[in-house]
């Protein structure tokens, strides 16, 4: 279950301020759950994340954001798209369903 | 430290509407009026978060018919951290999703965002709130102040 340790992870939203930072308190959850370190992890807005996500090796993101990031999953970032963004649940069996958790 | 309820109720940022024949836009406006009654936000501000729930689509409505209708941090227009609560009777129609799925609500408790620990440490609560269907079933249920924090004295959220 190392395979997270040292990543670098993104949470987007529209405007970086409301869903992102729930994501991330629930991608906290999990982290510290399976007690993996990650090398980084912020929220930023969607337009900063399209840039931003090549740079990263998994982004998060509400199902309704997932067209922003179609190219950057060809440089190999996963991307895990979210029903409910403050699940730590369907973060978890995201993860686990890209072969990033045990 | 007092809960972001507490505080709603404390700062009357409260609204109970019938929410018969009202747009989700009249909705958005109607939720940040009690921040707008004490300075924390201008009284246009809800346009910003019409004008993103427009280009996006109703992300902001998560959950069990719960709203979270917001902008950026630090947006034109807001002065202090704060939630606009809101209880509507009827269900109002936000449309539907990029799936297809209808949407619609009849909690909202709208961000205001100045300050980051504030805000941060109202989105850990609201995190809470949102996972806790027995309190947002009583809250959609409440009709006055004391209902609120009536029903977060019943089905309080765990302290993480």
């Amino acid at each position: 279950m190392a395979q997270l340790d040292g990543k670098r992870l993104l949470a987007c939203c529209a405007n970086g301020a409301g869903s992102s930072l729930m994501m991330e308190n629930a991608i906290k959850k999990v982290l510290k759950k399976y007690d993996i370190k990650p090398g980084e992890l912020r929220h930023c807005a969607v337009s900063e994340g399209k840039s931003a996500a090549r740079n990263y090796d998994v982004v998060f993101c509400a199902r309704t954001f997932v067209k922003n990031f179609e190219d950057v999953t060809k440089n190999g970032t996963v991307l895990i798209p979210l029903k409910n963004v403050m699940s730590d649940k369907e973060i978890e069996a995201g993860l686990k369903e890209a072969g990033l958790l045990d | 430290m007092a809960t972001v309820l507490q505080t709603i109720v404390e700062k009357k940022h409260y609204r109970f509407i019938d929410g018969e024949g009202v747009t989700w836009q009249e909705a958005v406006r109607l939720s940040a009026e009690s921040l707008v009654e004490d300075g924390s936000v201008s009284s246009d501000y809800y346009k910003q978060i019409i004008a993103c729930i427009e280009k996006y689509g109703p992300y902001v409505v998560f959950d069990h018919n719960v709203a979270m209708p917001h902008t950026t941090e630090n947006a034109t227009g807001a002065f202090k951290t704060g939630i606009g609560f809101m209880v509507s009777e009827k269900m109002i129609d936000f449309g539907v999703d990029e799936d297809g799925e209808k949407k619609e609500a009849n909690l909202f408790f709208t961000l205001s965002s100045v300050n980051p620990d504030e805000h941060m440490n109202n989105i850990q609560q609201l995190s809470n709130i949102f996972m806790n269907d027995d309190l947002l079933d009583a809250l959609a249920a409440a009709r006055t102040p004391e209902d609120i924090l009536a029903a977060e004295a019943k089905y309080p959220c765990e302290e993480e």
